[in-house]
């Protein structure tokens, strides 16, 4: 009885990642052939992939494109997972009616389509000198009411005895927030930083408006670029879009233990 | 006693410092271009010409057939696809939490993947699946259950269908995230408690893992209802908001409006606005039933 | 420590949101690295054909100008679009770069929607009367030039000269024919190939546009009015268009990769599109000398009615940003508008010139293996000069999703004036 429903699991757990993972094989052959192969759905792979690297390579930034994409997804994930965690800990540990409130309130900041916001904002970096500037880049998508919300909704599970009992030790607010919550919280912080890296290595729109120097290009920007032609080298494209793929599912992969596997446990 | 209140007092102080840096940052970044773009939707015309006009922007949007059309679209997308894919990444949580199952790793992995891949490879290979000699249909007519190719993409219903069927395939995974470090936060001696007292996996289910993870389903509930309502990637690469609108959502129409269409800004911040006050009223349901602490 | 550094950033990161919002307006800093005035700046979008393009010309206008410096940044269309849209709608044309390429269908909706963003370059000494006149056409908003030239949108229709010889027929059986000959010799074809002659997307306007513009139709009149549900040549246009439908000689996909694997595949024996859909073709290898290159179909009813049309194709435009409008135009009038050198240069990507000095040149008079060993740039180039001048109007995107809903549903069952009549109503009222 109980091994059959455990081959249930496993044949649905079977389907769900076949189903999940097609695209990414689709892909990954796609990468290896030419591009009229590619538009006829070939599922064989082929002998393409160096000539498909080579002109990719030739055609784009490739190598200069994946280190800005690293470099503004990391200081953006480090910096807004502090920034976030540190307004959903004070939301949640020292609630009260007026921060219910604040928190509804800055909820509606994510409501409206970035479409209507942008040219506001567009306007007021452009006065600032922001343009073209790291910081103009990252600094709309530092603070989210998502991960705000995120650390808030958390932070309800983190036990209050053990803040307390930390008071009793001496420490201060802060210290209790960095040296209890954050160790203890280990999970929540896992599963915000593949959420945030993989939003900040997706990032598309605000940072094509603001930056318009070729050396500022990130991956999507180079996706983009490769579809903007006449004609589409399907192949080249592909390899491209795997290139652009592979860094987040690594993070995923490498954070995933921490984020799935009771931390919890050994910290109490 | 007034101690007492004085602590009570610096904590409440102590609160409000940790919101300040993340509250100064949405004001400056999103509520200030936010209150531009309401005195924006009270104008109109077109370009840099622009001029005060009241309401008639608001007055505008419902007797715009377009518009109207992608709202009744949008909340086709949001009934039917947001509680599925909540619900399916509820199970699958729970199924991938479970200490005993092997190639935990690579299942997760695998199922958080599609919301990974690049909207690009994707967009291109649902529309291939689902074309007229597409692998689906292939499948279907092989099968039998169909004789000639069905254009999937070129039938209104069906063209909605395979947009909750994109979105399902794409997001299920991200929401499982959430519910996998929410369930980390259970002990699982509570549910070894309740094995012995001889619950079935169901009642496990419905009573503890739920309720545990009411923060977390409160969380993804909202922000997929606004995810939903502003949805604008797969109704532009996935179908084009086509055939005729079927499939047009909001954003997308504004999104033209803005930037396809000879730009009318103050209609797009007005259409924006409407936007804010669904996802809003529907937040706040949310909120009032899945907000209370205990 | 570690923390210590990050509270450190949050900190500067806070202080910075804090200037942002109360900084007042500092000097405009250069966005390129070098910001002589020698130096122009150029967004556009195709590596293989517009960028190609414009760097040809920069090496040709160096020879005179020895310190004359051109920066490209890649910019898809859509994305160069929405910043061209976000600069100026915010007041910020100083952001724009010198010169950017524009889309013939968007030129006159963005020089009416922001007047004070492009440079007028009528009085530029640019010889305009050297195009042919369906290309400048597009680019004209109150009689005034706002863009010169560049490539090339006649329209051709390419056949499969194999599979049309299957069926008994010639490329030579397609030369200027109408509609009606084409839908009757398509039928054949499709009954004794299985192969349709055409294939475009489903909701796209594109081959009724053609069509339409080969009567010198358009979804507008002289005074830019909506003429959709009035207008005669459209409602043949229409009727034409699903007869084909009907018939299968034209099948429907539902995205562009589908389109280009139609013909790459040879699921269709043949398409009709702006002469820059040649490079996509030549992709497939296997198929050269396979291809032949013809003029459009022609519509039966219409007076007005030839085989030529455009078909997309850009130009370019100077911007108010830049700091040195008078070389930019210098530039392109001495590269685009007079260097038959550079059209010859860029020839072998595609780029045909609506130059019409260049045609003359040795170059276009030589032939392509590819389709059929025939002199093809000439012939686009005469196609081009024939192409009969059309109003595009300020609100050609509008008009363009507002009729392919028409026929989406039209081709569902519903009735043609009813459905021209609800396209003309949705038109005018994002007029309003």
């Amino acid at each position: 009885m109980i091994k059959l429903k455990n081959s249930f699991q496993y044949i649905f757990l079977i389907v769900a990642s076949v189903v999940s993972i097609f695209p990414l094989f689709w892909m990954l052959i796609a990468a290896t052939n030419k591009s009229a192969d590619v538009l006829r759905g070939t599922l064989i792979p082929g002998g393409y992939f160096i000539e498909n690297l080579k002109s990719l390579m030739a055609s784009q930034p490739v190598v200069s494109s994946m280190l800005n994409s690293f470099k503004y997804a990391v200081v953006l994930t480090i910096i807004s997972l502090v920034i976030c965690s540190l307004a959903g800990y004070g939301f949640e540990i020292y609630h009260d009616k007026g921060k219910d409130l604040v928190m509804s309130i800055i909820l509606l900041a994510m409501m409206v389509p970035f479409a209507a916001t942008m040219i506001p904002l567009f306007r007021m970096f452009s006065n600032a000198g922001l343009l073209n500037t790291t910081i103009g880049f990252i600094l709309p998508s530092l603070s989210t009411p998502f991960l705000i919300m995120m650390f808030r909704q958390s932070a309800r599970s983190f036990p209050h005895d053990i803040i307390e009992a930390a008071r009793i030790d001496g420490l201060n607010e802060i210290g209790i927030f960095f040296k209890m919550f954050i160790p203890t919280m280990r999970s929540t912080y896992a599963a915000a930083m593949v959420i945030t890296f993989m939003n900040a290595w997706n990032n598309y729109l605000w940072p094509k408006v603001i930056m318009s120097d070729d050396s500022s290009m990130t991956m999507p920007m180079l996706i983009a670029n490769l579809t903007a032609g006449y004609t589409t080298d399907y192949g080249s494209l592909m390899l491209g879009v795997l290139l652009c793929t592979i860094p987040t599912i690594i993070v995923f992969f490498v954070l995933q233990k921490s984020f799935a596997e009771g931390i919890t446990g050994s910290v109490k | 006693m007034k101690r007492k209140m004085s602590i009570a007092k610096r904590h409440n102080l102590t609160g409000w410092t940790f919101i300040i840096p993340a509250a100064i940052l949405i004001v400056a970044m999103s509520f200030v271009p936010m209150v531009q773009a309401l005195i924006l939707s009270f104008q109109s015309g077109k370009g840099t010409a622009l001029s005060f006009a009241g309401l008639s922007n608001y007055v505008r949007m419902f007797k715009d057939g377009v518009f109207i059309q992608s709202i009744k679209n949008t909340f086709f997308y949001l009934i039917l696809q947001v509680p599925i894919m909540l619900v399916t990444a509820l199970i699958l949580a729970s199924i991938l939490n479970k200490k005993d199952l092997k190639f935990k790793g690579f299942f997760r992995t695998a199922i958080f993947l599609p919301c990974a891949t690049s909207l690009v490879s994707y967009a291109i290979i649902f529309r291939s699946l689902f074309a007229v000699d597409g692998f689906v249909n292939t499948v279907l007519i092989k099968l039998g259950i169909l004789n000639t190719g069905y254009n999937f993409l070129g039938n209104p219903t069906s063209a909605k269908v395979i947009i909750i069927i994109a979105l399902l395939w794409r997001w299920t995974g991200y929401n499982m995230v959430f519910y996998l470090s929410g369930l980390q936060n259970i002990e699982y001696s509570v549910y070894e408690a309740a094995m012995i007292d001889g619950a079935t996996a169901f009642q496990r289910f419905w009573r503890i893992t739920i309720p545990l993870l009411k923060p977390m389903i409160l969380l993804t509930a909202i922000m997929s209802t606004n995810g939903t309502l502003q949805l604008f990637d797969e109704s532009v690469n996935l179908t084009s908001g086509g055939p005729a609108n079927a499939t047009i959502t909001m954003s997308h129409y504004i999104y033209n409006v803005s930037f396809k269409y000879v730009p009318n800004f103050g209609y797009a911040a007005a259409m924006s606005f409407l936007i804010l006050i669904l996802v809003a009223l529907l937040a706040l349901v949310q909120m009032k039933v899945g907000d209370k602490r205990d | 420590m570690k923390r210590r550094i990050i509270s450190g950033l949050l900190v500067a990161s806070m202080a910075f949101a804090l200037l942002t919002g109360c900084g007042n307006k500092s000097e405009k800093e250069s966005t390129e690295s070098s910001g002589d005035e020698n130096t122009l700046t150029v967004w556009c979008w195709d590596p293989a054909f517009n960028i190609n393009a414009i760097q040809e010309a920069e090496k040709i206008y160096q020879k005179d100008n020895p310190e004359f410096k051109l920066e490209v940044v890649e910019t898809p269309w859509e994305d160069l679009q929405t910043k061209v849209t976000t600069a100026a709608s915010s007041n910020q044309i100083d952001t724009l770069p010198d010169i950017v390429l524009m889309q013939d269908d968007a030129f006159q909706k963005n020089v009416i929607s922001y007047p004070d963003a492009f440079v007028d370059l009528t009085d530029t000494g640019i010889d305009y009367s050297q195009f042919a006149e369906g290309k400048v056409s597009a680019s004209i908003v109150d009689g005034a030039n706002y863009g010169v030239p560049f490539d090339n949108g006649a329209v051709i229709a390419c056949y499969r000269e194999d599979i049309l010889e299957q069926a008994g027929f010639t490329t030579a059986d397609f030369e200027d024919i109408t509609w009606d000959k084409y839908i009757e010799q398509g039928k054949v074809v499709l009954e004794k190939t299985g192969k349709p002659l055409l294939s475009c997307l489903a909701g796209e306007t594109d081959v009724l546009a053609m069509m339409l513009r080969s009567a010198g139709g358009g979804f507008f009149d002289e005074e830019g009015n909506a003429l959709i549900a009035d207008n005669k040549i459209l409602k043949e246009v229409v009727e034409t268009y699903i007869e084909l439908v009907k018939s299968g000689v034209l099948i429907e996909v539902n995205d562009w990769d589908q389109y280009i694997g139609s013909l790459n595949n040879e699921t269709v024996a043949g398409t009709i599109n702006g002469c820059w859909i040649m490079a996509s073709i030549q992709t497939a290898e296997d198929q050269a000398g396979k291809w032949k290159i013809t003029n459009m179909p022609k519509l039966d009813g219409a007076s007005s009615a030839t085989n030529y049309a455009n078909q997309g194709g850009s130009s370019w435009a100077v911007t108010k940003g830049s700091k040195n409008p008078e070389l930019a135009a210098d530039f392109l009038g001495s590269t685009f508008g007079g260097s038959v050198e550079l059209y010859d240069n860029i020839l072998s990507t595609g780029a045909i010139a609506t130059y019409q000095p260049a045609a003359d040149s040795e170059k276009y008079a030589e032939t392509n293996d590819f389709f059929g060993g025939e002199e093809v740039y000439t012939k686009i180039v005469e196609y081009a000069g024939q192409v009969p001048d059309t109003i595009n109007g300020v609100y050609f995107y509008e008009a363009r999703d507002a009729v392919g809903t028409a026929i989406t549903n039209i081709i569902a069952g519903a009735d043609i004036d009813a459905e021209l009549k609800t396209a003309q109503e949705t038109v005018e009222f994002s007029m309003q």
